[in-house]
Parts: C-alpha cells; sequence; structure tokens
C-alpha cells in the first residue's frame, strides 16, 4: 500500500508547491514583452525628457495610467523636422494590426482582486520610478521589481499608508 | 482587467505547470493594451462619465442618470434634478441595464421562412422589404398600414403618425396593458378634462387608496413613495405628535396595504362600492366641505343604494370599518386624499367625487394647465385596429413594443386577426410572442441607447440621450420609420422634414424653446437640456370644478360575489410582463409573498380548506407551497401553486400578471401562466371554479420564516408611545450589556454607519437591484435559490404578526436586511485565514482573494447576511459588459457581502486626499441608499456628531434600535422603528 501511497503523496506534495509558486505568475510582470514597434523609453524620457505625465496622462486622475492615444505620438512626430510619421507607422511587427492601431503588450498586469488606482500614489509624491524602476535608461521596458503585495505593503509600511486590505482588495 | 483567475483556471494552470513554462505566450487575454487614436476629451478611462436621460420601463417618465465607464453604461441612477424621481429610481429602472445588455436580444433582422423558421438577413435587404411592403400597401389602398406599439414620449409618437401618414395610413395605435383609460374616463366625467391630476400624498393628513398600489406599481411609485414616507414621518399635528391616516381598499394585502393603516379587504372589484359607501358616509355624516359647491340632494341620491350596512355583504367590508376609514377622510383638518387604481370607471369616479366634495381637489389632488395629451391610445381605438386587420383591410402590421400578443385580452383575438393580415414586420430588442406572429423581424435600439423624449406631466419635460454606443448592430426604431416614410409618395412623405429621430427630438425641442420661452440661445437651451436631462417648471395648476352631471350618473351596487373568484394583479416587478426577461427582476422575492421565479396562486387558509387542502400554515406560516390546483377560468384550465397566506380575502385566489411567456428569452419563456390570456376586457376578475390535483411543484422562497419566532427583530411602536417617550414592550427577556471581555473600539478618524427608517420602508427593493448592479452580484437560479444559495447582499424581510399580537401593530413588518458591519462582530474571530477582519473605519471587510471558503463566518452570522460562491459566476455575454470594473467579480468558493460600498468609499477618501481637503458628509452614498425611493436609508460618519445620518438618528432617538441586541454584535446600523396608529383610536 504504502509503495503506492509514499509517492503518490510525494507528488502530490511537490505538485502542491508548485502550484503555490506559480499562482501568481500569469499575473507578474514580465522581461519578455516584446512590443509591435521599436519604441524607446530612453530615446523619449531619457534623452529628450519628455515627463512620464505627458503621454501617461491619466496617472493623476484616474486609476489608469493610460496609454498615450497616436494623436499624441502625431503630436511631435507628425512636424518633419523630427522625421515625419516614419518612426510609428514603421512595419509592425504583428501584421494583423490596421495602421495606427498600436497593439502594446502589457509588460504590468494585476490580478482582477486588486484594485490598484494611480491617482493617489501620484498626489503622494511617489516617483514612477519607484515602482516601474529606471524606465528612462530602458529602450525596451522590462520591470525591476515584481509587483506583487509584499513589495506594495513595503512601501507603504515605509512612508506610512495605510495597510488596510480593504483599500485594495475590494 | 476583464478576467479574474478564477479556481477552476487556477487548477488548469497547475495541472498543466510544465506546459505552461514551456510556452511563451501562455497569458491572461488582457494582454494587449490598445490606446485611441484621438482621445475623447471628456473621457478618462478609468473614471466613470454620467448622462442624464430618461427612464423608459414605464410611463412614469422619471429621470435618470447614466453612470458610463469606458463607453458602457454600468449603473442607473435618479437624476436629482428630475422633479418626478428627484434622484432615486425603483427596481424596475434599474433592471433596464439588463434590457440593454440582454443576451436574448435580436442581433440580425431576420425573416420567416414557409416552415416558420427563422433566417438572418443583411440590413440593406430587411431596409428593401419593409420600404418595399410599405409603398406596395400604401399603393392599395387608404389605411392599409397599420402600427401598434408602445407610447414612446411625444416627439416619436408625432414621428410615427407621420410615417403612417406617409403611408397613408391613420392606423397608429399606442398600446399599455394597464391602461389609464377608466382614471382618464372618471376626470372627465367628473372635472371635463381626460387628463390624469398629480397627487401631494405628504400635504394630506388621510390617504385611501381603492386599488392603487401607489408605492409598487401605480403611476409613479418612486414619486409616491417618497410622498407617502413624508406622510408617515411623526408630525405635530394640532399639539399632538401623529401620523398620518392611510387605508388600503382591496382583495391583497400588498406592499402598498402593508404600509397603511388599515388593509380593508374587499372582495375583487367591489372597491368602487367600497368608495361609494365612504362617500355615503362622508354625505351623511355632513363632512362635505361647505365652500365644495355640490349638489347636496343629487349627491345623497347618488350614495343612497351604498349604505355601508347594506351593501356589507358585497362588498365584503364591514360596515364599521367603512365608517371608520370614512371619519378619517371626512374629519381629516389638513387635507385627505382618495387614490383609485382600479380597471373599472366606479372606484376613480367615486374617487374624484371624494376628493371633490370634501375640498381636495387644488388641495392635494391638483389638475395641471397644459397636461400633454394623452399617450396611449383609447384601447376601443386599438381594437378598432384589429378590427381592421381582422377584416383583412391591412396590408402592412408594424409591432414595435407592448407586446400584444401576450398582453390582449383574449376578446380582441390579436393572433387570429394577425393572421388575415398580408405582412406582419416586429420590430424590437428580445423576440417576444409577438415577434412569433412576424414575418420579419427588425432589431431595434434600447431606450438607453436612442433619442427620446417624455412629457410625464405638464412642465415636467424630459430629454432621453442615448448614452452609449449599440450593444447589438440595432438600428433605431424611428430612424427606420423615418428612412422608409421619405420613400414614401404624396405631401405628407414630403413633409416629414427631420433626418432621423436625433433630428426629430432636436427640431422639436427647438419649438419647445419658443413655447416655454427663455432667454438661452438655441445651443444653451439644448445643451442644458441635455446637461439636466429635460427642462423643469413649476406648472400652473389649474381651477377645476365638478360637473353637476357627474352626480347624476347611477349606478347599482355589485352583485354578491361568486363562490371563488379569481383576481390578478400587476406584479412589482414584471409588472405586465415586460420585466420577465431581466433575472434581477425574477430573482428579487416579491416583497409580500417572498417568492421567486414564479406565478403562485395565493389564497386564504379557509378557501384552501374548502379546496381540500391541508397544509400546516399556522406552525410554519411559510408561504411558498407544493399543492397543485386547478382552475377552470374562461380561457381553459390552467394550474398553479397554491400558496396560503391570511394576507389574501378570502374566496379570491390571487394570481400575479408577467409570467406565461413563451417567448421572450431564456429568463423568461416557460415560466407560470399568463392571466391576461384568460381575463375578461377592462376587469381583473373573473368568476372561476378550482379543484385540487395531486401534482405537486415547488414554489421557491429565500424567506426562513415568517414568524420571528418569539424575537421582536423588526420592531414597531405606537405614535402615542413616541410622544410618551416609552419604551415599547415586546414581551421579551431584558438583557443586560453583557461583560466586556474586550476595551470598546476606538476609531480614530471615520466611523460608517447606517441608519434604517422602518416607518418609511415600502419592501420596493430597490435597494436589492441597485446592490446587484453595483456590486456585480450574480443571479443563481430558482434551483439554487430553493437551496438558499441566493446571492443578494441586502434582502427584504418580511415577517407576519401571529394571531395573538394582530390589532396591536401592523399586520406585517417589512424592513431590509444587509451586513450590521458590527464592531464585535462573529463572523471576524472565527475565520481562520483573517479574510474576514475589522477595518479601521469600522467596516467588517471581507477580503475575497484571502477567502479560503470554510463558511465559518457564515455560519457565525446572527443575522444571516454572508453570502457563500457555490459556482463560478456566470455573466452571460454581453451582460457581463454591465459589470463594475471597481468591484470584484468572485469566483466560486469565496465567501462575500455587503461592503458598504467600499469602492465608493475609497474613491471619495481618495478624491478628498488629492484635493486636500476633509471628506462632505454625503459624498459617500451607498447604492442601496442612492436608489431608496422614500430616502429610508441614510449613510454617514459615526464620528461625526453633524452628519445627515447621525441627526437623523439622535432626532429620532425614540425610535432607534438595532436589531437582535441579545448578541451584543454592536451593529454600525441602526433602524428606526415602524410606528402605528393607537388602538382603538381614529
Amino acid at each position: 500500500m504504502n509503495r503506492i501511497l509514499i509517492p503518490v503523496s510525494v507528488f502530490l506534495f511537490v505538485i502542491g508547491l508548485y502550484m503555490v509558486g506559480v499562482s501568481q505568475r500569469p499575473w507578474a510582470a514580465r522581461s519578455d514583452v516584446e512590443q509591435p514597434i521599436p519604441f524607446s523609453h530612453r530615446v523619449h524620457a531619457g534623452i529628450n525628457k519628455i515627463p512620464c505625465q505627458y503621454c501617461h496622462e491619466y496617472a493623476r486622475r484616474s486609476a489608469n495610467s493610460g496609454v498615450p492615444p497616436v494623436e499624441r505620438c502625431v503630436g511631435c512626430h507628425g512636424s518633419a523636422l523630427l522625421g515625419g510619421l516614419e518612426p510609428v507607422t514603421r512595419p509592425w511587427t504583428d501584421e494583423k494590426q490596421s495602421p495606427f492601431e498600436i497593439r502594446w503588450n502589457r509588460v504590468y498586469a494585476l490580478p482582477d482582486f486588486v484594485r490598484f488606482v494611480h491617482k493617489p500614489h501620484i498626489w503622494a509624491g511617489v516617483q514612477c520610478q519607484e515602482c516601474h524602476g529606471p524606465v528612462e535608461t530602458m529602450d525596451r521596458v522590462v520591470p525591476v521589481h515584481e509587483i506583487n503585495m509584499g513589495f506594495c505593503v513595503d512601501c507603504h509600511t515605509k512612508r506610512g499608508a495605510t495597510q488596510e486590505c480593504f483599500v485594495c482588495h475590494h | 482587467m476583464s478576467d479574474g483567475l478564477s479556481r477552476r483556471s487556477f487548477l488548469k494552470l497547475a495541472a498543466t505547470a510544465s506546459a505552461a513554462a514551456a510556452i511563451p505566450g501562455c497569458e491572461p487575454a488582457a494582454r494587449k493594451l490598445i490606446p485611441y487614436v484621438v482621445p475623447d476629451e471628456n473621457v478618462i478611462p478609468g473614471v466613470p462619465t454620467f448622462y442624464t436621460t430618461t427612464c423608459a420601463e414605464c410611463s412614469a417618465g422619471c429621470g435618470i442618470v447614466a453612470r458610463v465607464m469606458e463607453g458602457r453604461v454600468i449603473k442607473l441612477e435618479g437624476n436629482p434634478v428630475d422633479p418626478i424621481s428627484q434622484g432615486a429610481i425603483c427596481a424596475r429602472g434599474q433592471a433596464a441595464l439588463q434590457g440593454l445588455y440582454n443576451p436574448d436580444r435580436l442581433g440580425k433582422p431576420n425573416t420567416r421562412r414557409a416552415d416558420g423558421t427563422l433566417t438572418a438577413i443583411h440590413w440593406d435587404d430587411a431596409t428593401t422589404l419593409i420600404n418595399g411592403k410599405l409603398a406596395a400597401a400604401a399603393k392599395a389602398g387608404q389605411d392599409r398600414v397599420a402600427f401598434i406599439g408602445v407610447s414612446q414620449g411625444p416627439t416619436l409618437d408625432r414621428v410615427t403618425k407621420a410615417w403612417a401618414q406617409a403611408f397613408n395610413s391613420t392606423r397608429v395605435g399606442f398600446w399599455e396593458a394597464f391602461s389609464d383609460e377608466p382614471a382618464r374616463a372618471a376626470a372627465e366625467a367628473c372635472f371635463g378634462r381626460r387628463d390624469l391630476p398629480i397627487y401631494k400624498l405628504d400635504q394630506a393628513e388621510t390617504i385611501i387608496s381603492f386599488g392603487a398600489d401607489f408605492v409598487e406599481t401605480w403611476g409613479s411609485p418612486v414619486e409616491y413613495a417618497r410622498q407617502f414616507a413624508q406622510f408617515r414621518a411623526p408630525k405635530s399635528r394640532a399639539g399632538n405628535l401623529s401620523i398620518g391616516h392611510a387605508a388600503y381598499v382591496g382583495p391583497r394585502l400588498n406592499s402598498t396595504a402593508a404600509k397603511c393603516d388599515e388593509w380593508v379587504a374587499s372582495n375583487p372589484g367591489a372597491e368602487g362600492a367600497v368608495a361609494m359607501a365612504v362617500l355615503n358616509v362622508v354625505v351623511n355624516q355632513g363632512w362635505v366641505a361647505p365652500g365644495a359647491g355640490v349638489d347636496l340632494a343629487a349627491l345623497k341620491t347618488l350614495v343612497a343604494a351604498y349604505d355601508p350596512e347594506k351593501i356589507s355583504a358585497q362588498t365584503g367590508v364591514s360596515a364599521d370599518q367603512i365608517k371608520r376609514i370614512a371619519g378619517w377622510f371626512g374629519q381629516a383638518t389638513e387635507g385627505a386624499v382618495a387614490l383609485a387604481g382600479t380597471a373599472d370607471m366606479q372606484a376613480h369616479l367615486a374617487a374624484h367625487i371624494l376628493n371633490a366634495v370634501t375640498g381636495n381637489v387644488g388641495k392635494t389632488v391638483v389638475f395641471l394647465d397644459e397636461t400633454p395629451a394623452q399617450a396611449t391610445s383609447r384601447p376601443e381605438q386599438t381594437k378598432a385596429i384589429i378590427d381592421a386587420m381582422r377584416d383583412g383591410q391591412v396590408e402592412v402590421l408594424v409591432i414595435a413594443g407592448g407586446n400584444p400578443a401576450y398582453s390582449m385580452p383574449p376578446a380582441y383575438a390579436f393572433k387570429e386577426a394577425s393572421k388575415r393580415v398580408g405582412y406582419v414586420i416586429w420590430m424590437g430588442e428580445v423576440p417576444d410572442e409577438s415577434a412569433d406572429l412576424a414575418d420579419l423581424l427588425i432589431p431595434t435600439h434600447h431606450a438607453l441607447e436612442t433619442w427620446r423624449d417624455t412629457a410625464p406631466r405638464a412642465g415636467v419635460y424630459g430629454l432621453g440621450q442615448p448614452v452609449m454606443q449599440p450593444v447589438y448592430p440595432s438600428r433605431a426604431l424611428h430612424d427606420i420609420l423615418i428612412a422608409s416614410a421619405h420613400l414614401g409618395a404624396g405631401a405628407a412623405a414630403q413633409a416629414i422634414s427631420y433626418e432621423n429621430a436625433a433630428d426629430a427630438i432636436n427640431s422639436s425641442w427647438q419649438e419647445l424653446q419658443g413655447k416655454i420661452g427663455g432667454s438661452a440661445a438655441p445651443k444653451q437651451f439644448w445643451n442644458d437640456a441635455r446637461r439636466h436631462g429635460g427642462v423643469f417648471q413649476d406648472a400652473k395648476p389649474a381651477a377645476v370644478t365638478l360637473n353637476a352631471a357627474a352626480l347624476q350618473s347611477k349606478s347599482e351596487p355589485p352583485a354578491a360575489p361568486a363562490a371563488l373568484t379569481l383576481w390578478a394583479f400587476p406584479h412589482i416587478f414584471l409588472y405586465d410582463g415586460r420585466g420577465a426577461n431581466k433575472s434581477w427582476l425574477q430573482e428579487i422575492p416579491d416583497p409580500v409573498t417572498q417568492i421567486v421565479w414564479d406565478t403562485w396562486a395565493e389564497v386564504h387558509p379557509d378557501t384552501a380548506a374548502k379546496l381540500g387542502l391541508k397544509q400546516d400554515y399556522e406552525q410554519t406560516r411559510l408561504f411558498a407551497g407544493i399543492d397543485v390546483i386547478e382552475i377552470a377560468t374562461p380561457g381553459g384550465p390552467i394550474e398553479l401553486t397554491v400558496t396560503i397566506s391570511p394576507l389574501i380575502k378570502p374566496g379570491v385566489i390571487a394570481v400575479p400578471f408577467g409570467q406565461g411567456h413563451t417567448s421572450y428569452g431564456r429568463y423568461a419563456k416557460g415560466i407560470g401562466v399568463n392571466p391576461f390570456s384568460f381575463l375578461p376586457e377592462g376587469t381583473r376578475s373573473v368568476s372561476v371554479t378550482a379543484r385540487k390535483t395531486d401534482k405537486k411543484y415547488k414554489l421557491v422562497t429565500p424567506l426562513g420564516s415568517s414568524d420571528m419566532l418569539g424575537r421582536t427583530i423588526i420592531e414597531a411602536m405606537s405614535v402615542g408611545d413616541l410622544a410618551k417617550g416609552v419604551e415599547p414592550d415586546f414581551g421579551e427577556e431584558k438583557i443586560d450589556r453583557p461583560y466586556e471581555m474586550y476595551d470598546p473600539i476606538q476609531y480614530a478618524g471615520h466611523k460608517w454607519g447606517m441608519t434604517i427608517d422602518v416607518n418609511s420602508c415600502t419592501g420596493c427593493s430597490a435597494c436589492i437591484a441597485a446592490c446587484y448592479a453595483e456590486n456585480n452580484i450574480q443571479v443563481v437560479g430558482k434551483d439554487n435559490v430553493d437551496l438558499g444559495r441566493i446571492m443578494s447582499w441586502i434582502r427584504v424581510e418580511r415577517y407576519i404578526q401571529p394571531a395573538a399580537k394582530a390589532g396591536a401593530g401592523p399586520l406585517i413588518l417589512i424592513a431590509p436586511m444587509l451586513c450590521q458591519q458590527c464592531d464585535h462582530a462573529p463572523c471576524e474571530p472565527v475565520c481562520p485565514v483573517f479574510a474576514s477582519h475589522h477595518t479601521s473605519e469600522g467596516l467588517n471587510a471581507q477580503i475575497y482573494n484571502r477567502c479560503i471558503g470554510t463558511r465559518f463566518c457564515e455560519n457565525n452570522c446572527p443575522y444571516k447576511v454572508r453570502r457563500f460562491n457555490w459556482y463560478a459566476p456566470e455573466f452571460i455575454e454581453p451582460l457581463n459588459y454591465q459589470l463594475n470594473p471597481d468591484v470584484t467579480v468572485r469566483g466560486a468558493g469565496v465567501m462575500e457581502k455587503c461592503t458598504f460600498c467600499v469602492q465608493r468609499i475609497t474613491t471619495a477618501e481618495i478624491d478628498a486626499r488629492t484635493e486636500d481637503r476633509k471628506m462632505l458628509d454625503g459624498e459617500i452614498i451607498p447604492a442601496c441608499a442612492q436608489a431608496c425611493p422614500s430616502r429610508a436609508i441614510s449613510f454617514g460618519d459615526i464620528n461625526d456628531p453633524n452628519s445627515a445620518m447621525m441627526k437623523r438618528r439622535n432626532d429620532n432617538k425614540g425610535r432607534d434600535y438595532t436589531m437582535l441586541p441579545e448578541y451584543n454584535a454592536l451593529p454600525a446600523v441602526t433602524y428606526l422603528r415602524d410606528l402605528y396608529q393607537e388602538k382603538g383610536k381614529a
């Protein structure tokens, strides 16, 4: 009997550990995400020093920081001086996309049971880089921190912010 | 973040763990971010936008505000500036969203093939078909085109008539199953005007309702519930604290009757006779107002045949009771009001005369100048169209709403008549019984997707604007009509100057500005109207006098009732059947019987005994039954399950309207019976015979018991005790505050609390519907309700006083029950994983992702307000569009409960913090309090003595109580006791 039970329970235990390990994985920030166009945060935010919220304009007003509309790209790139529309309309990596519909791939995502709101963090003076890392040095955005609850709570503890579960989980 | 990680997908994921690791791209679907090309200036993703519009669920014409997020309506609220709704909305209004996102809506035009099946066709083919058929019919002669549908407001109704004229026809009928024709006819007979007055219940001292369910379905329930709550609030009258006297006359104790002092149990159809008997007493006691200017002799002759004693056998009401309520009415010094809501005219006539002779017309019953024209056609006009159809005079019939095949009396023989019509076009949302008769089915926009306007009364001009892009590839009904009318021949077609429905509304509102004036530029006027949801002005009251001829109309008292009468009444949520395809309305229990998802036959225990039904009703006092009876009706036998109740007149079988659909979507189809199918025209009762069958069928209710089992859960006290400051004694054992093991919890900042005025609560269940909408609560269906798995976070409790206590207070007690957010919450210490815990602001938090589903908390909750997800929630596309993105969709195996709408609290806190200010009182309103028509629910900060909630609590100290104090759970929710008149005092 034990010949069956022990391997089975060991197997289940390992599977169980693995399940715990992977439980949050689909939501973890991912470093392997390729974007459909070769957009460089280093060039925009680093070299040209465009403020984050110039493009991610909803961060101080909403839960979402917002992905810049194509109009915002054209606002600068529409000028011939800066290379016209060429950088924006360069061949997509995804051929199914229609022109001007940029299907960005998400780097940061949170599970459904977390309600993160950018607005109060911006107003509390949290710098974007504190969570998203030095984006202004990256050509392709890769996560620096794994955005999990421990990460949130660490910062909330340091800053004396609320630690009420209900604030994010409702 | 539209898809959560459910337990099932979690397990699947684990099972394929190695594969998942190896295959790149195994990721949640919402991994793409697609930006706008050009963003909408007014839309911030993640922040709701509010658009005003009007509710189209009934003819009351409430103004509503739609909360739109990322282009989808997620919630409807009342429009605070609208004089009718004043910020509240009923359950049916809330459920309009489920009509908009109904999964059974028609997606494409369909034609019917010879074998009866439907085939989808292209829109272009459909319009060609419509235009071709209409043109051919118009060419064939006059009046070959007919339209039967519901009224869509003054402008669109004009468009419909213009469309018919363009096709050489005048056959346009606007159909409502519950016609206001008797009310209008009575007003014409009494005052010479075919309109409906407005009632000011809040200014009355006495209300007598003759079959008018004014807090449920009659008139504008939202407005009247609010007025009634003010009427019942304790006020100082002639130096004494008192509440208004109210009586309800009718065969069934519904929630309107439950809130009245007296339920006058009359025989079905005898409400008019009771009204005449009340008039008799008023006249003979000399309570006719001196200035009323009526011919007393004529009045005396009119009521001579209605001596309360003599007609007691016919009405089923004792003379004492009639004299008592007539006394309230005649002796009211601050005004009285009689309402009538029956299908026959006599009660309406008597009510008008009662109001007029006691000098209340102009005070509590006000006719307004320039009342809008009657929207719904007279029944005989609609009937004439059907007769023409039967005679083969109609080539093309357009059915647009009203579901005539379901809701017309059998005498109209609508189905047979429609077979004689050359081509039937149905235009609507969810294909119903009328669509089954059609050759062509056209999907139209929901009211929330189109332009419309309303004119519920003089001075109120409601503007309905589309609040989102259409969910389905449908088109606006009037856009189709206008487009086809432009192709019509002749001057009538040329006269149609507008391009589409939006244009028609716009031009008619420009005319409106010309009429009602205002100095604003037209553009400004239009923008203001869109912002406010219309234009609201004070209308001038019209001076009316009672026609002398009205006193000449002789009528005979009714015959003695039949041994057994079937009496049908409009269901509070399903109304005339239009609500049946909305799962919220099916699942919210009827406030009085607490039955869900069904048609029932309500009978008195005496009647049940006569039918040979044995049910131990006294012991359980549970209503849902299992015994099926067969009722022989004029339309053939029907089978219904009996629910035995003392809240019904003996000899009456009460059956709600609304079910019995053979079509109309998955939620409506195949449930119960349709009383329209056998009731004669112009009445809601019919004499029947019934017999017991051996069949069993279970009616389902989430109710545990109708008896409070010796405890006082919902409390009531007499107004006299309130005035004297006497604590009522419920005969319960007094429990001293037990020894406290811990120090009381200190709340440094806010401490959220709620006060619910039981005296104001009418049981209308608007709070439940609002909670379903706001908090993404799943609908579980009839079988699961039976297993006790209903998910609603708030429920309306209904208890019946035991026979021994009857007479001492209200017969039935109604109050909402939700999480009491206790300080000593019994649910908290039993949670092994701290998913249930107390927050610093006094909330009982339930952290869903931490919950492991032990259900200990549910077991330990004395208020039974926690709900367990037995299954993963299912929101069938596109019902999932309605989900509130601020609230987690809970997965299977998770406990959930009322949070005081913590998402609204958090949002308000963030707003206050970012604006660097303190939170304002009233900034946070939970969905239930916001929807409540009678304003029974107040929410606020217990730590702030100036908050409106604490003021209400402190101002009503004598009525303030907590439920089940013996548990010492220290709830943050308190209730204000229901009030009743002192026994034996008029």
